[in-house]
């Protein structure tokens, strides 16, 4: 071929796929975690020991997202039954700052029909069948209480152990703490459902003041789970791994001049990581090699659980290839008289909201539960089932519930963990937490311990303070331990 | 949390719940937290100075010392750094050649890389003053102010929205950060800086240039949708106060809110008293600003909005005017008890403190709240006050909607005609400030007034209310500028040296307490906190004394002997190489392609995002592609959606005060400037105007790229690297082109693309965007 011909052939089909005007698509993305390391942090990623012999490697952390009301689905009260249509008895709102919109004051029992499960005969609600069946892994914490009375500010107490920004998650101290188990992927991975990232989240999986290696990595939907994995449209693959090298040549030949330049040569390190990273990672969250069995464990053969499922599918493949911390966000659904699409937030149609979530989670996590066991990774990973808080035992406009910071119940499932039973307890109409009260501090002390972190001694020292994840609170809870 | 804490009894807990918290012991109980609180100030003798944290201690204005080195001497910084390395037996290091102190100084100065013209203007001067003139002419551009503006607005955690989940934007923020450019740009003396940010509202009232210097403290992380607005009203004056504390004085005072500081002599009391300085502090964001271009042209696309939308909102009003009352009582009453308290009450019966809570309802209540209580009463038969003429008014209300939203596209894109400000409300009064056990602002303690940290000062606040507002925070900020001060000037000193030597004299730029580290030349600190006071606080000759410096102007070049005698490079007797911040990276990007728009100011820009980031709304691209490539500054910080390009390369979190960018080498940055897009659309560019600039000829196509990106020539082995990659690479573009399956990228921009071989041009472009992703393109030496 001359090369006028060649030239003008060529000219065509660059015009035809827009080849000069690309896109403009921008880079970026959260930062993450493999050992190519900034000198002055020396090896931020490189694997620690932490205090002592962990019992879990892993932590899939099961973010409710909007606040299920845990008295519809785990806190079985035959008193609000009883009383519901009343007003609460003044006594069991002592202490507490509540609204009153929406006619708060009656007490309110959803239709629900309730059974107790296995061995340990832990109650559940006819919203969590599937669910059910696994009781007996299950250690319950019925006393759950934290602060704050919009969502924001409690999801964010929730990961990061503050009600203001600015603080690490807890993802991000493990991360800290226990460094990389895998270069090829990112230790800190953050899972959605729903067409677009959870609000304001990423400062719930932020770094906080811990330098930005630790910070959560968010995996997009679909095939191609971090920005800029994919090569730009004009770039073939052997043709990047020709640019490659060349970049390695000229990096090595400047670094001749640093030779003592540690940071430098960790640059020249990152870009074969990265090259290596656009295989590891789309292969990380690819199902094609799952069996029809598995799929189906998850509820991807169903249309209401199918995206869920599809997260938590994704969730065990990352635990399988040692990523510490998983945190999910469950997502929002549309529903009928709702303008848009809503999450487990029932202020109103308590009954069709929950009736929906619970049958887009309860499958998936049952699965997931089931699968985990198979395989021989329950007793190496915790799942732990978390909310911002719960719903009250009064209603709201009629047919919903408020938030409910006081008293609400969360679980633990996995390596070290009191399965088959019941941490605390709320009082009679299930609005306070009696007793001993299991606070978010707590709840990350109590996590970290399990993997082998003593919440006390993770340390990071910031402008003169040494901080700690649980900021001056917490107490690991001894009694959910095995 | 599970103490409960007694009156009597605050001092031996306070050291108690210290000392249960992992980390560095108190070294003394807070002997303050023990005296009745109104007793302490009057009564307490004055400071042993010894006692004092460094930063505290007055300033020391030694001469400076003899060195043996006396003509490498160009300023005084120069012999405090060479007495430092004389006596460790080392030389200073030879200058850096010219080409790598222009690209040095100008990425410094202004965050980006100067263009060929220049460095050979600069190379080629042979005046004695050569390096004066280019100093000065570097302070003088507005990319000084730009750069600068940009360190301090990590301080002030700027954003243009206001965080939490719902993350709304704050249209007038960029207000603030236009004043912070041009306070650089005009050499404000930085005690009026200060003075300003802190009060400027009180000092010169009605002055919109100076109220929005008060956005310094009113640019918080803000929840809108809080239902416990005490809680609120506590959260906000605690970032103002840890704000300026770390920011301004170089302390961490909010270890105090919690217990009393465990390694500087800082009490609960101290903190909760210079709290008191902010307590009467409120916002307002809807100031009308002075008609601009802006303004005028936002007003001008409102008006049609308003035209337009008029009928259906006057319909839609009508639908709400008989269920109004309704409406706004069912929203207040989604309040906290203690909120509603003050909601409910008559405002003649209004404190202080119930004025600033109803002044924040009015402040994020919009319609949509009323709109609320039409939805549940229209929609939702189990609600009280459900009634069929509601269910009508709804049906009516969302067409009304629906007619509206068709109407959005006409409201204004960007821009304000408005201003953000602190505010007293028009009031001298301010609520009282009380000592708060554990920091719970449920469970106060003893009652404090403002005053200066006890143990560190004896100054007392000279506090003059005027008509409107409490005189409290103009008496804070004259404190913070005053002689009895060290601190401030300190500390502002040592963030500029931080910036120019990748590390501050004291390390711990944000804490000069006694848990930061010491300063490794605390007589040069002292000189240049002196030398800034004595030139009226100058920032620029701050600068211009720094950039002039022998010290500044050495080579980075590796040197054996001092790797083995000063491996931190503590000395400086070698200058740092620094990994280029964030902003650098893409604008000296920009730069390179040609592609920069240096337009000044103005409202924030939203410039493309990869399209799997989600965010959905809170990431509207801006329609006129000239936005983006707006410099780094003015992209919108979103607070939920940090900027993906920026924030792989450590840009500052707006959440809070943000002291020191760090600098981590991850995969994730090598993924973005070699797989984005974007990046690489500015490579294609930059090879275009490589070929335009340096014609058909290979080689001079190389050396024209190294003078753009490096400002020097290359050497012969990366000429030779280079051109031996033309040749190689050549085949595997051809095999690309010749399966069909794929097109190849050639440069852009060109004016002639007939004279082109696409296959060599191709192979053109793969090199110049390896080159920019190599380290010398990301580093400045």
């Amino acid at each position: 071929m001359s090369k006028a011909s060649r030239r003008e052939l060529l000219f065509k089909s660059i015009y035809g796929v827009g080849g000069l005007t690309l896109a403009a698509y921008m880079p970026g993305g959260g930062v993450f975690a493999t050992p190519a390391l900034a000198e002055s942090l020396a090896d931020p990623l490189a694997p620690k020991q932490p205090h002592f012999p962990p019992k879990v490697k892993s932590v899939i952390w099961l973010h409710m997202d909007g606040a299920p009301s845990t008295l519809d689905l785990y806190d079985y009260k035959p008193d609000l039954i009883k009383l519901a249509g009343q007003e609460a008895p003044p006594s069991f709102l002592n202490g507490i700052k509540t609204s009153t919109q929406g006619g708060v004051g009656k007490l309110f029992a959803s239709n629900r029909t309730w059974k107790r499960y296995g061995q340990s005969g832990a109650w559940f609600s006819d919203l969590l069948p599937n669910l059910a069946q696994h009781a007996d892994k299950i250690n319950f914490i019925k006393s759950s209480t934290t602060i704050g009375a919009t969502h924001d500010i409690s999801i964010l107490k929730l990961n990061t152990g503050d009600t203001s920004p600015g603080r690490p998650s807890l993802g991000a101290w493990v991360h800290y703490a226990l460094g990389s188990a895998n270069p090829d992927l990112p230790a800190y991975v953050v899972l959605y459902s729903g067409k677009k990232e959870p609000s304001g989240g990423s400062v719930n999986w932020s770094s906080g003041f811990l330098p930005a290696v630790y910070q959560g990595t968010a995996f997009r939907p679909g095939p191609s789970p971090i920005l800029h994995l994919d090569r730009p449209e004009l770039i073939a693959l052997k043709e990047q791994r020709d640019d490659l090298d060349l970049l390695k040549s000229l990096n090595e030949h400047s670094a001749s001049v640093h030779p003592e330049d540690s940071e430098l040569q960790a640059r020249l390190r990152s870009y074969e990581l990265a090259y290596k990273m656009e295989a590891t990672a789309p292969e990380a969250v690819d199902l094609s090699k799952e069996s029809d069995a598995t799929k189906a464990l998850y509820g991807l053969d169903n249309e209401a659980t199918k995206e869920y499922g599809t997260t938590l599918l994704r969730a065990r493949r990352l635990v399988e290839r040692n990523v510490r911390f998983i945190q999910v966000v469950s997502g929002a659904v549309e529903l009928p008289g709702n303008e848009i699409a809503v999450n487990w937030d029932a202020h109103e149609h308590l009954e069709s909201n929950h009736g929906a979530h619970a049958r887009i989670v309860d499958q998936p996590i049952a699965g997931l539960l089931t699968d985990l066991k198979e395989r021989g990774l329950l007793d190496t990973t915790l799942v732990v089932w978390t909310s911002e808080f719960g719903r009250t035992s009064y209603g709201q406009s009629g047919n919903g519930r408020d938030h409910n910071p006081w008293g609400y119940t969360q679980w633990l499932a996995g390596g070290g963990v009191k399965a088959g039973t019941t941490f605390g307890e709320t009082d009679e109409i299930g609005l306070q937490s009696v007793g001993r009260k299991v606070d978010t501090y707590d709840l990350h002390a109590t996590v970290l311990q399990l993997l082998g972190l003593d919440h006390l001694k993770t340390i990071y020292l910031r402008a003169g303070r040494s901080e700690r994840p649980t900021v001056v609170y917490g107490e690991v809870i001894k009694e959910l331990l095995a | 949390m599970k103490k409960t804490f007694k009156r009597t009894r605050l001092a031996a807990l306070v050291v108690f719940a210290a000392s249960g918290v992992a980390g560095a012991a108190d070294e003394k109980p807070a002997d303050n937290a023990a005296k009745p609180a109104d007793a302490a100030p009057a009564a307490k003798p004055a400071p042993a100075p010894s006692r004092l944290p460094y930063g505290w201690l007055p300033l020391s204005a030694s001469a400076p010392p003899q060195v043996s080195q006396k003509e490498w001497v160009r300023t005084p910084i120069d012999a405090f750094v060479l007495a430092r390395i004389e006596a460790k037996g080392l030389k200073p290091s030879p200058d850096a050649d010219r080409g790598a102190f222009i690209r040095r100084a100008t990425l410094d100065a202004w965050g980006l890389i100067p263009t060929p013209e220049e460095v050979s203007a600069f190379v080629a001067d042979t005046s004695p003053d050569a390096y004066e003139k280019l100093v000065d002419r570097l302070l003088a551009s507005p990319h000084y102010g730009e750069r600068q503006a940009r360190r301090w607005l990590d301080l002030a955690r700027y954003a243009d929205s206001a965080g939490f989940q719902t993350d709304q934007t704050r249209a007038n923020m960029w207000r603030y950060r236009d004043y912070v450019i041009n306070a650089f740009n005009e050499d404000k003396p930085y005690s009026r800086f200060v003075q300003e940010q802190i009060a400027g509202d009180e000092l010169v009232p009605g002055n919109q240039d100076v109220l929005v210097a008060t956005g310094f403290l009113v640019g918080y992380p803000d929840n809108y949708n809080s239902r416990d607005l005490v809680q609120r009203k506590f959260q906000i004056t605690t970032d103002i106060t840890d704000t300026v504390g770390q920011a301004i004085l170089g302390t961490t005072v909010g270890c105090a809110r919690c217990h009393d500081h465990k390694t500087d002599k800082f009490t609960q009391k101290d903190y909760y008293s210079l709290q008191a300085f902010f307590a009467n502090t409120s916002e307002n964001f809807k100031n009308p600003a002075a008609k601009g271009q802006v303004e005028r042209e936002y007003d001008r696309q409102w008006a049609k909005w308003e035209e337009a939308s008029k009928d259906l909102r006057d319909k839609q009003a009508a639908l709400i005017a008989p269920i109004k009352e309704a409406a706004l009582k069912h929203h207040k009453e989604r309040y906290l008890t203690d909120s509603r308290e003050a909601i409910f009450k008559p405002e003649s019966e209004w404190t202080p403190k119930d004025r600033w809570i109803n002044h924040r309802l009015e402040n994020v209540s919009t319609d949509a709240d009323l709109e609320v209580y039409l939805r549940v009463t229209g929609e939702d038969k189990d609600f009280p006050d459900y009634s069929a003429e509601n269910v009508e008014r709804w049906e009516q209300y969302k067409k009304i909607k629906d007619g509206l939203k068709k109407l959005d596209k006409l409201k204004p894109a960007s821009g304000s005609n408005t201003f953000t400000a602190a505010t007293e409300l028009g009031h001298p009064d301010a609520p009282p400030s009380f000592i708060l056990a554990g920091g719970n602002h449920e469970k106060p303690l003893d009652e404090v007034q403002p005053a200066f940290p006890a143990a560190l000062t004896d100054a007392k606040p000279i506090i003059t209310p005027t008509t409107v507002s409490s005189g409290r925070r103009t008496a804070l900020a004259n404190w913070l500028v005053s002689p009895e001060n060290p601190l401030t000037a300190r500390v502002y000193v040592n963030r500029v040296w931080n910036e120019y030597f990748g590390k501050g004299i004291v390390s711990t730029v944000s804490d000069f307490g006694k848990a930061g580290d010491k300063p490794t030349n605390p007589e040069l600190l002292d000189y240049l906190a002196s030398n800034f006071i004595k030139n009226g606080w100058s920032v620029k000759s701050l600068h211009r004394d720094i950039l002039l410096s022998s010290v500044y102007r050495q080579s980075s070049s590796h040197r054996d002997d001092v790797q083995a005698a000063d491996p931190e490079n503590k000395l400086l007797a070698v200058f740092p190489r620094k990994r280029l911040d964030a902003e650098e990276i893409r604008d000296a990007l920009l730069v390179a392609s040609g592609k920069l728009n240096d337009k000044i100011g103005g409202p924030s820009v939203f410039p493309p995002v990869p399209s799997n980031l989600n965010a959905g709304p809170l990431w509207e691209v801006s329609k006129d592609p000239a936005d983006h490539n707006r410099r780094s500054l003015y992209i919108f910080t979103r607070r939920s959606v940090p900027y993906p390009l920026l924030a792989s390369f450590d840009m500052a979190s707006a959440q809070q005060v943000h002291s020191k960018r760090d600098v981590t080498t991850t995969p994730l940055q090598a993924l973005t400037l070699f797989n984005s897009d974007i990046v690489f659309s500015w490579s294609q560019a930059l090879a275009g105007r490589v070929i335009s600039e340096a014609g058909n000829d290979e080689s001079s196509q190389i050396d024209r790229l190294y003078q753009i990106l490096f400002a020097r020539n290359p050497d012969e082995s990366e000429k030779a690297i280079l051109k031996s990659f033309l040749v190689d690479h050549e085949k595997t573009i051809t095999e690309k082109a010749t399966d069909g399956k794929l097109s190849v990228a050639i440069p852009v921009g060109l004016k002639d693309t007939h004279s082109l071989d696409p296959i060599r041009a191709a192979v053109f472009v793969d090199l110049v965007h390896v080159v920019v992703n190599s380290n010398d393109f990301t580093y400045r030496f």
